[in-house]
C-alpha cells in the first residue's frame, strides 16, 4: 500500500499537478499556499486576531461566495431561459413547473441575490466601524464602493428578466429615477432602456448587462479587491496588534 | 524561500559576491521585531482553508433552506397597460423611492443620493487621523459617539418621514411660495440640519477627523436604512404609510422581494 502511494505521489504525473508535500510541516504548508491557484491570494501565515470571528464577520469571504453560487445558479439558469418579451414569461414558468429543481433554482439565484446586497452592504459597514479604510487601504475602499454599486447594478438587471409584473413596474420605477437626473439624466436612462419605455430593447440590454458585463466586472474588480488587501498588508486587525492597542 | 548559496569563508566584499545585504543607515525608530513578543501568526493552511470550506457549506445551507422554504414570487406577465399598485422599485432603492416623497426629484433622488456615494467614496481621504486602523470604532469615544449619531437617526429619521407625509409643508402652502423654494430649497435646508445636527453637536468637542467621519457615516447609514425599510415596509396601496402587518387589499410588502 504505501509502495503505491509512494509510486503515485513520486510520478512525473502527480508532481507536476501538485508542487508540495503531505502540508504537515511549515515548509509544505508555505508551498501548499503559494503553488495553488485558490490559495495564492492568502499570506503563508496570518495574524490570529484577524481570523477572529469579531473581527470580520467573514463578510468579505462570504460576499465572495455567494457571488460564486451565484454564477453557478444563474449559468444554470440561461441554459432555459431567452430575453424575449413574447417568451420570457414562459421560460420561466417552465422552469418552475417542468424543469426538475427548477424552482429551487430560481429560488436560490433569487435570494442569493438579496443576500448578497445585505452582505456587501453590511461589509462596508464593517470595514469602515474598524478603520480598515485609513492608509494605506485608501484606494480598496474606493474599489470596494464600486463593487457595491456594482452589485446593485447586477440585483437590479436581473430583476427584470423574468417579465412579470413585479419586475415591469420595478423597473419602470427604478429607471424613472435616472430621468429626473438635470443634464445626462434622460439620455441615461435611453441608453439603458433603448427606448422611451420598458420593453424588448431594456430586456436585450438588461439580459446582457446581467448576464455578461456586470459580473465579468465584479469578478475582475474583485481579484483587483483581494490583491490588494493582500499588498496592503492583510487585514486592517494586524496593524491594530502592532500598535498594541488594546481596546477593540 | 531564499536559493541556498555556498557560503563563503569571509564576508569582505571581494570574497561574498552573493551577500545580500549591506548597512545602508542608522535610524530612530521601532525595529520590526525587537521587544516584540512571539509573532501572533499561524499558517493560513489549513486554518484558512478550513474556515472557507465551513462559510462556502454554510452559505449554502443557509440558501438551499431558505429556498425550500419561499418560493421567489412570479406575478402576472407584465402588461404595461395596467400598472401595480403600490409600484415599487427593488428593495434597495426603496430608500430613494422614499425620499422622492419628501421633495423635488432632482433633489431627493439624485443630488442627494450622489452627494451621499461621493462622500462615502471620499471618506479614506477626509479622514487623515491614520491612528486606530483595525479596532472597531477606534475608541471608546468612537463607540460611544457612533451609539448616540445612530439613536439619534433612528428617532429623528421616522418622524420625519412621518411628520413630511402627514403635513407637507410643501402641499400646504403650494401656490402661495414658488415652486423651487417649496420642492428644493425647504427640503434641502431641513434635511440639511437634521443631517448635521450630530456633527455640530460632535464639533464643539475638538473631534479627530476619525470622530467626524464616524458621525457623518452613521447618520447616513442609519438613514438609508430607516429610508429603505419606510419605502419597503410601510408602504402600501396609493404609496401611503401603513403599519406593514395591516397593509389593505391583501397586499405584503414582503411579495414584492
Amino acid at each position: 500500500m504505501q509502495k503505491i502511494k509512494d509510486f503515485i505521489v513520486n510520478s512525473r504525473v502527480w508532481r507536476s499537478f501538485f508542487r508540495h508535500g503531505w502540508p504537515d510541516n511549515p515548509l509544505d504548508r508555505s508551498l501548499v499556499m503559494t503553488t495553488n491557484i485558490f490559495f495564492h491570494l492568502h499570506p503563508v501565515k496570518v495574524s490570529r486576531k484577524s481570523l477572529r470571528w469579531s473581527y470580520s464577520f467573514g463578510l468579505g469571504i462570504i460576499a465572495a461566495i455567494v457571488f460564486t453560487v451565484l454564477t453557478v445558479t444563474g449559468i444554470l439558469l440561461m441554459f432555459y431561459y431567452a430575453p424575449t418579451v413574447e417568451r420570457a414569461y414562459t421560460y420561466i414558468n417552465t422552469l418552475q413547473s417542468q424543469v426538475p429543481f427548477g424552482q429551487l433554482l430560481r429560488n436560490m439565484h433569487r435570494w442569493g441575490a438579496h443576500l448578497m446586497v445585505i452582505v456587501v452592504v453590511f461589509h462596508m459597514a464593517r470595514v469602515f466601524y474598524t478603520g480598515a479604510y485609513k492608509p494605506p487601504r485608501e484606494f480598496n475602499w474606493v474599489v470596494g464602493v464600486i463593487l457595491l454599486l456594482m452589485t446593485l447594478g447586477a440585483s437590479f438587471t436581473g430583476y427584470l428578466l423574468p417579465w412579470d409584473q413585479l419586475a415591469y413596474w420595478a423597473i419602470t420605477v427604478g429607471t424613472s429615477v435616472a430621468g429626473y437626473a438635470p443634464g445626462l439624466g434622460p439620455t441615461a436612462k435611453a441608453t439603458l432602456l433603448g427606448g422611451p419605455e420598458v420593453g424588448q430593447e431594456a430586456l436585450t440590454r438588461f439580459y446582457a448587462l446581467h448576464i455578461m458585463v456586470i459580473p465579468a466586472a465584479i469578478a475582475l474588480i474583485t481579484a483587483l479587491h483581494i490583491w490588494r488587501v493582500r499588498k496592503d498588508g492583510g487585514l486592517a486587525a494586524q496593524d491594530a496588534e502592532e500598535e498594541g492597542e488594546t481596546n477593540g | 524561500m531564499a536559493k541556498k548559496t555556498p557560503q563563503p569563508e569571509s564576508f569582505s566584499p571581494e570574497t561574498a559576491p552573493t551577500k545580500t545585504y549591506s548597512l545602508v543607515e542608522l535610524v530612530k525608530a521601532p525595529t520590526t521585531m525587537a521587544d516584540r513578543g512571539p509573532d501572533n501568526t499561524i499558517f493560513a493552511f489549513p486554518a484558512v482553508a478550513l474556515i472557507e470550506l465551513l462559510l462556502t457549506l454554510g452559505v449554502i445551507v443557509v440558501l438551499l433552506g431558505m429556498s425550500l422554504a419561499v418560493n421567489a414570487p412570479l406575478e402576472e406577465i407584465a402588461n404595461p397597460n395596467t400598472t401595480t399598485d403600490p409600484a415599487k422599485a427593488p428593495w434597495y432603492f426603496m430608500g430613494l423611492q422614499e425620499m422622492l416623497e419628501h421633495g423635488h426629484p432632482t433633489l431627493m433622488a439624485v443630488a442627494l443620493p450622489t452627494l451621499m456615494v461621493l462622500f462615502v467614496i471620499a471618506i479614506p481621504y477626509l479622514d487623515n487621523d491614520h491612528r486606530g486602523s483595525g479596532v472597531w470604532f477606534t475608541s471608546a469615544r468612537g463607540k460611544r459617539i457612533t451609539l448616540l449619531t445612530a439613536l439619534y437617526a433612528l428617532i429623528v429619521m421616522p418622524i420625519y418621514i412621518v411628520v413630511d407625509t402627514k403635513y407637507p409643508l410643501r402641499e400646504i402652502l403650494r401656490g402661495q411660495f414658488p415652486d423651487f423654494l417649496l420642492q428644493t430649497v425647504i427640503p434641502g435646508l431641513l434635511i440639511s440640519v437634521i443631517v448635521l445636527l450630530p456633527l455640530l453637536i460632535l464639533l464643539r468637542s475638538k473631534p479627530t477627523s476619525r470622530e467626524i467621519v464616524l458621525v457623518m457615516f452613521t447618520m447616513l447609514f442609519v438613514s438609508a436604512i430607516v429610508f429603505t425599510l419606510a419605502g419597503f415596509l410601510f408602504r402600501g396601496p396609493g404609496f401611503e404609510l401603513y403599519w406593514p402587518w395591516n397593509m389593505p387589499g391583501g397586499y405584503s410588502p414582503w411579495d414584492n422581494l
